[in-house]
């Protein structure tokens, strides 16, 4: 379990930008993520170099974009905080695995974790919502982990290799998450990101997925 | 212009500026005067006025609806247009929220499908209300939107957390009404 131990998120830079290029040249990048066909190779790109080259100013963002780092992998994957609303206190999350090998299993989980810890206790934020293609099982599944709640199913929403899939909209409140962490810090004696992640991983072994 | 039995529908110009801005002004939440981040706008005459120089808006996208002698009543909108998957998101918001039960509504609706389903041809229009809007989600559910869920407390406003629910029309549900 090193590896979910060990990984850690932290704000995109411009240095990362071979990394990212490289992810989103993946058919599943924008298989999960932007997949506009209508949209050239050159327009996602010039969308990632967008979102991160973008200038930390002093004024608050509306996006923030973080790479889930590893000291012995290094760079995972990315997240991204979109849409966010200071004043619904709200935001809503994607994320993508760079190498599918850890997709399933606890790195991605770990991620959605510390995202979350840092949504609602760092940025004190209310709601935290995601869209998710229903196709995309290990993700939702993380989701549901945390107690988010699916409040939204649109059939036949998404066109992905000529055929349609129904989307998942995903809603978390700060209650509901605490109430996540309060279970797993009775059941870990404590908590932290580690502990949970380990007491997870001792309820359910395939928990990522 | 679209002449119907209770309304004129025309493409929004400039001269409509108040009437909008009257609108926005309103102090209700209203799903479709939300910005991308579900926040309640608070636009000048000038910003609107912006707004309805931009070319999707003069290109005819956005709609005044007045009544049968000529006073603006509303406005409708077909935004959002995903050709490839097929859907258009739907916006229809009167002044006097009693509007929604007259036959103003569904003339201004069966604009609106004509445009979405016929000429767009699009298999699905999404529609939003926020939870304080019940005329206009009985009026929704009245002409066949049925319910895709409801996002809890997304917007705060006024002091307090609204729900945001999403109502769906599937063109192949008209054809079997026969609407």
């Amino acid at each position: 379990m090193a590896l979910t131990t060990q990984t850690y998120i932290r704000r995109a830079e411009r240095d990362d930008l071979d990394t990212v290029v490289a992810w989103m040249e993946h058919e599943d990048f924008q298989r999960f993520l932007y997949g506009d066909p209508a949209r050239s190779p050159k327009q996602v790109r010039e969308k990632i170099v967008g979102m991160l080259g973008r200038a930390v100013g002093h004024t608050m963002p509306g996006g923030i974009y973080l790479l889930i780092d590893s000291p012995t992998l290094g760079p995972l994957g990315l997240l991204s905080l979109q849409n966010i609303s200071w004043r619904n206190r709200s935001c809503s999350i994607d994320l993508y695995i760079g190498k599918a090998e850890h997709r399933r299993g606890l790195i991605a989980a770990s991620a959605i974790y510390q995202t979350l810890e840092y949504c609602f206790h760092e940025l004190n934020l209310h709601r935290v919502a995601a869209y998710i293609y229903a196709f995309n099982t290990a993700s939702w599944r993380i989701l549901e982990k945390t107690g988010a709640q699916r409040e939204l199913v649109l059939k036949d929403h998404v066109a992905r290799e000529g055929q349609l899939y129904d989307l998942y909209g995903y809603g978390l409140l700060r209650s509901e998450y605490d109430a996540f962490r309060a279970q797993y810090e009775r059941s870990a004696g404590g908590f932290s990101l580690e502990t949970m992640i380990e007491a997870l991983r001792k309820a359910a072994p395939e928990s990522g997925g | 212009m679209i002449r119907g039995d209770h309304t004129f529908i025309r493409g929004t110009e400039q001269d409509d500026v108040e009437a909008l801005y009257q609108l926005y002004m309103s102090g209700e939440i209203r799903a479709g005067l939300l910005d991308v981040r579900r926040e309640p706008l608070l636009p000048t005459r000038d910003d609107l006025r912006d707004l309805l120089t931009r070319k999707e808006i003069a290109d005819g996208t956005f709609y005044t609806v007045e009544d049968c002698v000529g006073h603006i009543a509303g406005f409708c909108s077909l935004r959002g247009h995903n050709a490839e998957s097929g859907f258009i998101e739907y916006i229809l918001e009167f002044s006097d929220t009693d509007d929604y039960a007259s036959p103003m509504a569904l003339e201004a609706h069966a604009f609106l499908l004509e445009r979405a389903f016929t000429r767009l041809r699009v298999r699905k229009v999404l529609a939003h209300a926020v939870s304080g809007e019940q005329a206009l989600t009985a009026f929704l559910q009245s002409v066949g939107f049925h319910s895709a869920g409801i996002q809890r407390e997304v917007v705060f406003a006024q002091g307090d957390w609204h729900h945001l629910e999403t109502l769906v029309l599937h063109s192949a549900d008209l054809a079997v009404t026969g609407d």
